[in-house]
C-alpha cells in the first residue's frame, strides 16, 4: 500500500505510543472476538454427535428437541441434552461453548430466579443477574451491541457533520450565517425530552430492530452539530490556501475541492475526535438504558446491568462490580487510543508555522 | 368569614414589606374590596343555585348527552316544574317518624387500647405533591391518601373487619354522623351530624357544608368532569332539616346505595368563599380545613423536600369510639425519596420507621430473617394477609388487533403464558395465581373458574387451529401467508420487567414471540388509554366495594364509538364487544337484588373466561413490612380490608424505646427477635 510519507510518519508515531497502541490492539481483539461471540458464549452446542450424525447448531436455524429424541418441538436445551447423553452413555456426545449460556435465558439458583454469585462449577464466571441470566453473556453481547451501535453512530454523525460543516466553511457568507443560526436553534432542543416523547408515541407494534434504529436516528439527529464547528473552521482555513486557488483555476468544482482536497487535509481533526465520539456514544446509550429509555428489553446492555447493580448493591455486589469494571475498562481503552491518536496526528510535530 | 378575615390580614403584611407608601395601602384596600365583591358574588351564585337546581332523572341526562333532547326544550320543561328541586329546605317536623336510626355502636371497636399518643413518624413519598388540593388537576396522586383518603373522617365508615352483607349492604360505624337512618324504599339516607364535629380550623361542621358540597361538585370551577358527572348522575337531591340534620337521595337503586351517602365528606363552605374559574391556581397550595386529625401548616411544607403533618391536640373525634386509639403520632414527617433502593437503605439506618417487604427480594434477600438487625430484634418483620378485592394483575389482550381477533390465538396465548412459573420461581411461591378478574368479592366471586395452565402442546394445538403450524428459523410459528406469530406486550410497570422477560422467554417455547416494551408508568397508561396496545399488562386498583364492576372494563359502549371507531380513554382494554355480555352488564347495572346480581356476575365471568381475552396473572394476598421495634401495632396487627399497614393509622410509637434502640444499634444490646405471620383473614 502506498502511503503519503507524512501519514506513514504519523502512523509510525502512533505505534510508538505504547499505551495507546496496545489499547488499540486490545479493542481490535475484543471486536474480532465479539464477531465470534456465538462460538464462545452460547446456549447452543458447538457440535452434537447423535446417532452417528454430526450437527452444528451454533449458526442457522434452531433444532427442535425432537431431533435428539427429546419430547418437544421447541429449541433443544443442550445443557440438559449433555447430561442425558452422559447418563445414557450410548456414544452420543456434544461439545458446549466455554460459557454455555445465552444472554436471555433465566437460570435457577437454589430453585428460584435470583442472582447467583460467581461460580466456576456452574460456569457462571461472573454470576447471574436478578432473573438468573448469565452476566458474562449479557456483558459480552451488550458490549458488542454497544460497539456496533457506536460505530454506526460515529459514521452517521461524521458524514452529516463533515458534509454540512465543510459546505458552510467553503461557501461562507449567507450559507454560513443561516446554517450557523439553524444549528444554534437545533442544538437547543433538549435531547432527553425528545427521546422520551418519541418513545411514548412510537407504536408498540414495531420490532426491536426498528426501535434500536429509531434510537440511533434520534441520537444522530441531535449529535452531528458538534462536528460542523470544527469542519467549518477547517474548511475556512484550507480554502484560503494557495492549492485551493490552484484547483479552482484548473476548473475544479466545489464538490471536488471539498471532498478531494479540503477533507483529506483536515483529516487530523477528524481522526482525533473519533475515539471520543465513540466514548460519548457508549456513555449516552448506557445512560439512556440506565434511565429506561434506551435499547428495548431484554436486549443485553451495560446500562441496564449497571442499574440492576446499583439496585442490589448489598445483596448482589457482583452485578455492579462486573458491569462497572467492564464499562470503565472499555471507556479507558478507547480514551487511551484517542489520546495517542491526538498526539500522533498533532500537526505541530511536523510543520512550522511562520 | 373567619378565614376570609385572616386572609385579609395575611395579605397586608406582604405589602407592608414592600414599603409603607400610601399607594400600597390603597392597592391593598382595592384588593380587599375586590375580594369582598368576589365573595359576595359567589354567595349570591350559591343561593341562586340552591333555588333553581333541579334533579334530572338519569334517562333525561342520557337523552341530553345523546342529543335526543335539546337544552332549550329541557329548560322549558324545568320551568314548567316537571322535575323536583335538588336542594330542599324543610323543618324537623317534616322528618319521617318511623325511621330506624343506627350508629354502629353494636360493632366491635377498631384500634388498640394499648396505643399511646406522641412521637414523630418518618415516611417517604416518591414525588413531591404537585398540589395540596384534593380535587381538580394533578390532585389524584398518591399524596392524596395522606391528605384525604386514609385520614378523613367520613359520615360513616364501612367496618373494616366485617364482610357480612346485611339488607342495607355492608355494616357501618359512625364517623361525622351521630347516627343515620336508611329508607330503602325511597333510596334516601338521613343523617344527624355529631354536634361535636369541627373542621380543623375550629368551625362547626353543619348541614350547610353538605349542601355546599353539591354546589361545589356540580360546578365547573373545580375542573373535575368525573366529579361533576358522578354527583349529578348518582344523586337526586339533598334536604336540610336543621343545622345538623339532612337527608340525601340516591338516584340508583342498588343493594349498596347507602354507601354513596355514608362514605362521603362535606366541603367547608367557609374556606371556598373565593371559588371561581381560577380555583386550580388559587387553591393550589392552600391546605383545606379537614375532618381529619392531622393538619399541614405552611412552615412545615418544604417544597420539593418534605412535608410534616401535625396532630390537632384538641381534635374533635379524639375521644370518639373507633377513633380514640388511632392517629397516634404527634407529627408525621414525609420526605421525598425518588429511589426505592435508597429509601430502603435509609430504613436500615433507622431514618425511616418501616419499609415494605412485599417484594420477594426484599423479604428474603435485602432483609432476610438472619439479618443482624432482625437477629438482634431491632427490626421486626410481619406478614399480614388481608381480604379485599384484589387488583387483577393481568395481560389484557386487545381483540381489535389483527391475529388477536382470533379466539384460537387468544387461547394459544393463554396456554403460552407461564405465570405459575413466575409465581413459583420469581415471586418464590408467595403470590397466588389469579383465576379471573373479580377476586375478593365474597359470594360475587366465581368460585370455580381457574386460569389456564402453561402447556406448550395445548398452545401449539390452538395456534395450529388458527393456521400457525410451521416454526420459522428462530422457532417462532409462521402461517402459510408468511406472517410471524409475533405480538407486542407492553406495560408501565418497570418493577415487573423481570417477570415479563420470563413470560417472553417461556412463550417462545410455544412458538409465540412477545415483543416487550417497558415504559414509565405515565407513558404506559397513556398507551393503554389510547388503545394503542396489542397486549397490555397492568392491574386496576379496586376499592373495597361490595360487588365487581363490569361496565367500565367489558361493555362494548366503552370499546367502540357509534361510528365503529375505537373509543379511547376508557377502561375497556380488551375492546370487548360481545352482545350477550352487554345485555348481562346492563341487566346487572339495573338489578336491585343481590341474589340475582351474584348469578349474573358468575355468568359474565364465564363468558369472559371463554372469550380468553384476559390472561389472569397473579394476586398478592398479603402485605409484608419490616419496622423498627419502637413502632407498635395492635395485637392482631391490622384490619381485614386494609391495603397497607398504614391505611387505618393504628400504629403508635414509644419515644423512649426509640432512643434506647438507636443507642443499642451502636452497642451490642439485643432484644427479642420477632417475625410474625398474621393469617387470621387468610382463606
Amino acid at each position: 500500500m502506498h502511503l503519503n510519507p507524512l501519514t506513514a510518519k504519523k502512523l509510525n508515531r502512533f505505534r510508538n505510543i505504547k499505551r495507546g497502541y496496545y489499547s488499540f490492539l486490545a479493542i481490535l481483539f475484543l471486536t474480532a472476538l465479539s464477531a465470534f461471540a456465538e462460538l464462545l458464549i452460547n446456549s447452543r452446542a458447538l457440535v452434537v454427535h447423535y446417532e452417528g450424525e454430526y450437527y452444528f447448531p451454533t449458526y442457522g436455524e434452531f433444532i427442535p428437541g425432537e431431533t435428539f429424541g427429546l419430547g418437544y418441538s421447541y429449541e433443544t436445551n443442550y445443557r440438559e441434552l449433555k447430561e442425558r447423553f452422559r447418563a445414557e452413555d450410548s456414544g452420543n456426545w456434544l461439545l458446549m461453548p466455554l460459557v454455555p449460556y445465552d444472554p436471555f435465558e433465566n437460570n435457577e439458583y437454589e430453585g428460584i430466579f435470583k442472582p447467583t454469585p460467581p461460580s466456576f462449577a456452574d460456569r457462571h464466571f461472573l454470576g447471574t443477574d436478578t432473573t438468573g441470566r448469565d452476566i458474562v453473556a449479557r456483558l459480552f453481547y451488550g458490549l458488542r451491541i454497544a460497539l456496533v451501535f457506536s460505530m454506526a453512530f460515529l459514521i452517521l454523525t461524521y458524514v452529516i457533520g463533515i458534509a454540512i460543516g465543510c459546505l458552510m466553511g467553503y461557501f461562507g457568507g449567507l450559507v454560513d450565517l443561516v446554517g450557523q443560526r439553524l444549528i444554534e436553534i437545533w442544538s437547543n432542543m433538549p435531547f432527553l425530552y425528545v427521546v422520551i416523547i418519541v418513545f411514548s408515541v412510537v407504536p408498540s407494534t414495531l420490532s426491536n430492530t426498528s426501535r434500536i434504529l429509531i434510537l440511533l436516528t434520534i441520537m444522530v439527529a441531535f449529535s452531528w452539530m458538534g462536528m460542523t464547528y470544527y469542519m467549518r473552521t477547517g474548511a475556512y482555513k484550507e480554502k484560503a490556501r494557495d492549492y485551493v486557488s490552484a484547483v479552482e483555476a484548473l476548473g475544479g468544482g466545489p464538490l471536488r475541492i471539498i471532498f478531494r482536497h479540503i477533507i483529506p487535509n483536515t483529516l487530523a481533526t477528524i481522526v482525533t475526535f473519533m475515539p471520543f465520539t465513540i466514548v460519548g456514544a457508549i456513555t449516552a446509550v448506557t445512560a439512556l438504558d440506565y434511565l429506561g429509555f434506551g435499547l428495548p428489553p431484554p436486549t443485553p446492555s451495560l446500562g441496564e446491568l449497571l442499574k440492576q447493580g446499583t439496585d442490589n448493591l448489598t445483596t448482589a455486589p457482583w452485578i455492579v462490580a462486573s458491569s462497572f469494571f467492564a464499562l470503565v475498562s472499555l471507556l479507558t481503552l478507547v480514551a487511551f487510543v484517542g489520546e495517542a491518536i491526538r498526539e500522533a496526528f498533532d500537526p505541530k510535530k511536523f510543520t512550522v508555522y511562520q | 368569614m373567619k378565614t376570609l378575615y385572616s386572609l385579609a390580614i395575611l395579605v397586608v403584611p406582604v405589602f407592608g414589606f414592600l414599603g409603607c407608601s400610601s399607594k400600597n395601602d390603597e392597592s391593598s384596600k382595592e384588593q380587599d374590596a375586590e375580594l369582598q365583591a368576589r365573595v359576595q358574588s359567589l354567595k349570591a351564585e350559591v343561593k341562586d343555585y340552591y333555588q333553581t337546581k333541579v334533579a334530572l332523572p338519569i334517562e333525561v341526562q342520557d337523552q341530553l348527552e345523546n342529543g335526543e333532547v335539546t337544552q332549550e326544550e329541557l329548560d322549558g320543561r324545568i320551568a314548567a316544574g316537571e322535575f323536583p328541586k335538588f336542594f330542599q329546605f324543610k323543618s324537623l317536623e317534616d322528618l319521617p317518624s318511623d325511621l330506624a336510626w343506627e350508629d354502629g355502636s353494636d360493632l366491635p371497636e377498631i384500634g388498640s387500647p394499648k396505643a399511646k399518643k406522641g412521637g414523630t413518624s418518618y415516611g417517604t413519598i416518591q414525588d413531591f405533591p404537585r398540589t395540596l388540593r384534593t380535587i381538580g388537576p394533578d390532585s389524584n396522586g398518591s399524596f392524596r391518601t395522606l391528605l384525604l383518603d386514609d385520614v378523613a373522617v367520613l359520615i360513616a365508615h364501612r367496618h373494616p373487619n366485617i364482610d357480612e352483607i346485611g339488607p342495607d349492604g355492608f355494616r357501618y360505624i359512625a364517623g361525622l354522623a351521630k347516627e343515620w337512618a336508611i329508607d330503602k324504599a325511597n333510596q334516601t339516607v338521613y343523617v344527624r351530624i355529631d354536634p361535636n364535629a369541627r373542621w380543623s380550623d375550629g368551625e362547626p361542621i353543619t348541614a350547610d357544608d353538605f349542601l355546599f358540597k353539591f354546589f361545589f361538585m356540580h360546578s365547573s370551577y373545580i375542573k373535575a368532569p368525573w366529579y361533576n358527572n358522578f354527583y349529578n348522575r348518582f344523586f337526586s337531591g339533598i334536604t336540610k332539616y336543621d343545622e345538623l340534620t339532612f337527608s340525601v337521595r340516591v338516584s340508583v337503586d342498588k343493594p349498596n346505595f347507602a354507601t354513596y351517602v355514608l362514605e362521603d365528606i362535606p366541603v367547608p363552605e367557609h374556606f371556598y368563599g373565593e371559588l371561581g374559574d381560577d380555583f386550580p391556581e388559587r387553591y393550589q397550595w392552600r391546605f383545606a380545613p379537614t375532618t381529619a386529625a392531622y393538619i399541614l401548616e405552611d412552615e412545615d411544607i418544604r417544597k420539593g423536600e418534605s412535608l410534616t403533618f401535625t396532630r390537632l391536640e384538641d381534635w374533635w373525634a379524639k375521644d370518639k369510639r373507633n377513633f380514640r386509639y388511632r392517629f397516634n403520632y404527634d407529627k408525621r414527617h414525609i420526605t421525598v425519596v425518588r429511589d426505592v433502593a435508597k429509601a430502603f437503605e435509609m430504613f436500615k439506618k433507622g431514618e425511616l420507621d418501616a419499609a415494605s417487604l412485599t417484594l420477594a427480594e426484599y423479604w428474603y434477600d435485602k432483609l432476610p430473617d438472619d439479618d443482624p438487625l432482625v437477629e438482634r430484634g431491632l427490626v421486626k418483620k410481619a406478614v399480614f394477609y388481608n381480604q379485599r378485592p384484589r387488583p387483577p394483575y393481568a395481560m389484557w389482550i386487545n381483540r381489535d388487533r389483527p391475529l388477536l381477533n382470533d379466539r384460537n390465538i387468544r387461547l394459544g396465548i393463554q396456554y403460552a403464558s407461564s405465570w405459575q412459573l413466575v409465581i413459583d420461581k420469581y415471586f418464590r411461591g408467595d403470590y397466588q395465581r389469579l383465576n379471573h378478574t373479580a377476586i375478593g368479592y365474597g359470594p360475587f366471586t366465581h368460585p370455580e373458574i381457574k386460569a389456564r395452565e402453561f402447556s406448550v402442546d395445548k398452545a401449539l394445538e390452538h395456534f395450529a387451529k388458527a393456521g400457525f403450524t410451521e416454526r420459522g428459523p428462530d422457532g417462532i410459528l409462521v402461517n402459510d401467508a408468511g406472517t410471524k406469530l409475533s405480538v407486542s406486550l407492553t406495560t408501565g410497570y418497570t418493577t415487573l420487567k423481570d417477570a415479563l422477560t420470563i413470560i417472553k422467554e417461556e412463550a417462545a417455547k410455544a412458538g409465540l414471540e412477545l415483543r416487550l416494551q417497558i415504559m414509565d408508568s405515565t407513558a404506559g397508561f397513556k398507551l393503554a388509554m389510547e388503545k394503542q396496545h396489542e397486549i397490555h399488562f397492568m392491574a386496576w386498583g379496586y376499592g373495597a366495594e361490595m360487588y365487581p364492576r363490569y361496565w367500565e372494563t367489558f361493555h362494548s359502549i366503552n370499546a367502540y364509538n357509534p361510528d365503529g371507531s375505537i373509543k379511547t380513554q376508557t377502561n375497556n382494554l380488551n375492546s370487548m364487544n360481545i352482545p350477550e355480555l352487554d345485555d348481562l352488564i346492563d341487566a346487572y347495572r339495573a338489578s336491585t337484588d343481590s341474589g340475582e346480581m351474584i348469578k349474573m356476575a358468575h355468568n359474565m365471568e364465564e363468558i369472559i373466561h371463554n372469550d380468553a381475552s384476559v390472561v389472569p396473572a397473579f394476586q398478592i394476598p398479603f402485605y409484608r413490612i419490616g419496622y423498627w421495634r419502637w413502632r407498635y401495632y395492635p395485637d392482631d396487627f391490622n384490619l381485614m380490608i386494609s391495603e397497607s399497614s398504614s391505611e387505618f393509622a393504628l400504629s403508635w410509637m414509644d419515644v423512649e424505646e426509640k432512643r434506647r434502640t438507636l443507642r443499642a444499634l451502636r452497642s451490642d444490646e439485643t432484644f427479642e427477635k420477632s417475625i410474625k405471620v398474621f393469617d387470621q383473614y387468610k382463606n
